[in-house]
């Protein structure tokens, strides 16, 4: 080889490893993570929620403030978020801003990528600024080293129901409050050819965690977050009890006999936001639809043409156990907002951030939306400014929700690892199989092997 | 018998540049194949891109990391370890199993019988050719929904057995541990009649159209042709299709995910969807997704290998002669 072929090779080879080097280098014209808010820049923001319009709705509100800074906001789905945002953030490609929840031990997956917001929330709130936010949800967004990672934009709850008031009336039904009030309503929206309770627990999607949880406080209110802990044993009488009163269900022709078909997006949405079925267990975030616009949207997105929109009201879940405990819900912050710590727009980023979570405005633009339960304490949704469906019969329910909602102590998802949550899935798909015999005890020991007690936010 | 010698493919002479032809040549330009320069992109993206995707993989496969700039921590052969004793796994290996010999089955035998029958005089062959092909064009995230929307509980198959009587076969197909995996068979055989139409449609083609006057003289029937002529001549394409099935079914990933997510309780898991949920996940374990990579390119090799070793076996010595 000649002398001018060595060199063009070596500097093949150069190019390249810088090519690669460049690839794998994240922080190429970083900002500095101290650096002041600024009034003007740009800032791109990804997540998987809210839903486009509604980020768009809280940005415009953001722009009448700072008309300077332009942010754009990439909507991805749950999972193609997750694939997505780490290759982008390592190649530096990321997005100045991104969601960031508390389950599953997110802060710790993604933290690492993030400024520690701490201190621009000192300095925009004071040194009481903990107590500023809604109980727990900063503590939440704490990554294993005591980093806030991201600020709370809004928490959430579950453990209720939603039911279309339209299909209870036409079928005469009563909304249930026990299992055998369930049973009796759901032979009365059979007989009008709808479905009762919408549910998807097919696939690999952790939602149906939220059935057991709820059966879980109605058999006994201490039971999931001990056996989530490690403190109690998911095959301990309660657990086999709470997957007991789930193959009744079905038996009893309350969880109707496609669940398994899909998960529960797209599969018990679409049939709900049709009109198709009379129920469904979604969490806060389905209080958006009540709105008479918001409907409108929600049902064409389910694939109504020209809709119509029905009265949706919360109600909750029905004492299935007998044992007189109620409906105890469960809720914690549903996601914040983090600034890469590679991003060349921290200023900006800082600004948007702090506006949207830490603000008035901002705050009382997340309550309007009724998406998310406020994170700033003090923020309720301004109801002058909101259009319900039916205001007499759902204001009542959704002030009742709230106000329920902001008091509950139980956790969600985040003192449950993801490994536990697919052992639940696993086991309530087991039990919903209409071709599988297998004892519900056996089902229940086998859950209790597969899953992984979690160590977050227990004393000790 | 006709005796071919293989044709060794010379290019122009082409005058070399510093030497003359036949001269005394350096040390060097025995180590540089001239052909270099024009392979060398592809060989710096083969390279670069795939073996050091499928290296770096094997790296990993040794490690508990949870991606980006989670801490990877050494365990050895653990995830191996994990793999081999996970029930799971050998519901994939054995859901792969019933694929592969299912869907090729079906292939082979329903890819033959259409090329026979579009090889014979059929009114409308054409339009034959498009319908059995179109599967194979067609996106899986395309027809998907399709095959959601017959499979569901209240979707087609059990709207048509009601209708017909049969109703005591009405049943949740996708969501039963019994039939998941009947579905996605069922989903795979109906997309691959029309590839192996493609190959075995062609393969026809090629026979020498004496031979089959031959036989026909010397009083063959078209199924004493199909099975003594046709399908001898057709068996390279058969292993072929054996290799491309097997490899396929390993790999089987956007059709189950589409339709059943591996479920319900994995039993339409494959190699391809644990590897995915294990990337995709909020608890994302990329160690033990690449170890399940590797067993899958490992096994993915070796029974290649073997299909191959066994195909020049049974090649039949006549044709082995003719090729001298």
């Amino acid at each position: 080889m000649t002398r001018s072929r060595h060199l063009r090779a070596v500097g093949l080879a150069a190019a390249i490893s810088l090519g690669l080097a460049a690839c794998g280098s994240g922080s190429d014209g970083a900002a500095d993570a101290s650096v002041e808010p600024a009034d003007s820049g740009e800032v791109t923001w990804w997540g998987w929620t809210p839903d486009t319009p509604v980020a768009e709705r809280y940005i415009a509100e953001f722009n009448k403030e700072y008309p300077d800074i332009e942010v754009t906001y990439r909507n991805f789905e749950n999972v193609d978020f997750r694939t997505t945002l780490t290759p982008a953030l390592d190649s530096g490609e990321g997005p100045d801003v991104f969601d960031l929840s508390a389950a599953g031990g997110s802060p710790d997956t993604w933290g690492g990528y993030a400024v520690d917001l701490e201190p621009l929330a000192q300095e925009e709130l004071g040194d009481d600024w903990e107590s500023s936010f809604a109980g727990g949800y900063v503590d939440q967004l704490r990554d294993s080293e005591g980093r806030l990672v991201s600020l709370p934009l809004g928490g959430m709850s579950a453990g209720f129901l939603w039911y279309n008031q339209d299909l209870f009336d036409q079928a005469g039904a009563e909304v249930p409050t026990d299992y055998d009030s369930w049973v009796e309503a759901c032979g009365k929206i059979a007989a009008i050819g709808k479905t009762c309770l919408a549910m998807g627990a097919g696939g690999a999607d952790t939602f149906p965690s939220e059935l057991y949880h709820a059966i879980a406080n109605s058999v006994d209110p201490e039971f999931f977050i001990e056996a989530a802990t490690g403190q109690a044993k998911w095959d301990d009488p309660q657990g086999v009890e709470v997957l007991q009163i789930i193959r009744d269900m079905r038996d009893d022709g309350i969880i109707a006999a496609n669940a398994l078909d899909a998960p529960q997006y797209p599969l018990a949405n679409e049939e709900f936001m049709r009109g198709d079925a009379a129920m469904v267990q979604m969490g806060f975030w389905y209080t958006q639809y009540a709105g008479a616009e918001s409907c409108k949207a929600s049902m064409e997105a389910a694939g109504v043409s020209d809709p119509t929109c029905f009265v949706q009201v919360p109600t909750p879940m029905p004492d299935v156990a007998g044992e007189g405990n109620g409906s105890q819900y469960f809720g914690e912050v549903d996601y914040g907002l983090a600034i890469n710590a590679d991003s060349p727009n921290i200023a900006a980023a800082k600004t948007f951030v702090s506006w949207m979570t830490m603000s008035e405005a901002g705050q009382q633009n997340v309550a309007n939306a009724l998406d998310l339960l406020p994170a700033l304490q003090g923020v309720a949704p301004d109801w002058s400014g909101i259009s319900l469906v039916a205001d007499d019969v759902q204001r009542p329910a959704i002030e009742e929700l709230l106000a329920e909602s902001t008091e509950t102590t139980q956790s969600r998802q985040w003192q449950t690892t993801e490994t536990t949550l697919d052992a639940m899935v696993l086991a309530i798909q087991q039990v919903l199989d209409p071709s599988s015999d297998r004892p519900i005890e056996e089902i229940a020991a086998e859950m209790q092997a597969a899953a992984e007690p979690s160590s977050v936010g227990v004393d000790g | 018998m006709v005796t071919t010698t293989v044709p060794v493919t010379v290019g122009p002479a082409r005058p070399r540049r510093g030497g003359a032809p036949g001269g005394h040549r350096g040390r060097g330009a025995h180590l540089v194949p001239g052909g270099l320069r024009w392979i060398l992109p592809g060989f710096v993206l083969s390279v670069g891109l795939i073996y050091y995707s499928i290296g770096y993989s094997g790296y990993l496969s040794f490690f508990d990391w949870g991606g980006g700039r989670r801490a990877m921590t050494p365990v050895g052969a653990d995830n191996y370890v994990e793999a081999f004793s996970d029930p799971v796994f050998w519901t994939a290996i054995r859901n792969t199993a019933v694929f592969f010999v299912a869907v090729f089955a079906v292939q082979v035998v329903g890819g033959v019988l259409f090329a026979a029958a579009m090889h014979s005089k059929i009114y409308l062959a054409n339009l034959y050719k498009v319908i059995i092909v179109i599967p194979v064009v067609v996106a899986p995230a395309t027809l998907a929904p399709a095959h959601i929307q017959v499979w569901q509980t209240d979707g087609t198959l059990n709207r048509i057995l009601d209708a017909v009587g049969l109703d005591v076969l009405v049943q949740g197909w996708l969501g039963q541990s019994t039939t998941s995996l009947l579905v996605i068979t069922v989903v795979g055989c109906w997309g691959s009649v029309g590839f192996g139409f493609i190959l075995f449609y062609a393969g026809m083609a090629q026979i020498d159209p004496e031979i089959l006057e031959a036989a026909r003289i010397d009083g063959g029937g078209n199924l004493r042709i199909l099975y003594s002529i046709v399908l001898p001549s057709l068996r390279p394409t058969t292993f072929s299709l054996a290799i491309l099935n097997f490899i396929t079914a390993l790999k089987l990933f956007d059709t189950v995910w589409l339709i059943t997510q591996g479920g319900p309780a994995h039993s339409s898991e494959f190699l391809g969807t644990m590897i995915y949920s294990e990337v995709a996940a909020s608890s994302r374990n990329l160690g033990y997704a690449s170890a399940l990579s590797m067993i899958l390119l490992v096994v993915a090799v070796v029974t290649s290998v073997l299909i191959q070793r066994r195909s020049r076996e049974r090649t039949p010595v006549e044709a082995t002669v003719a090729r001298v």
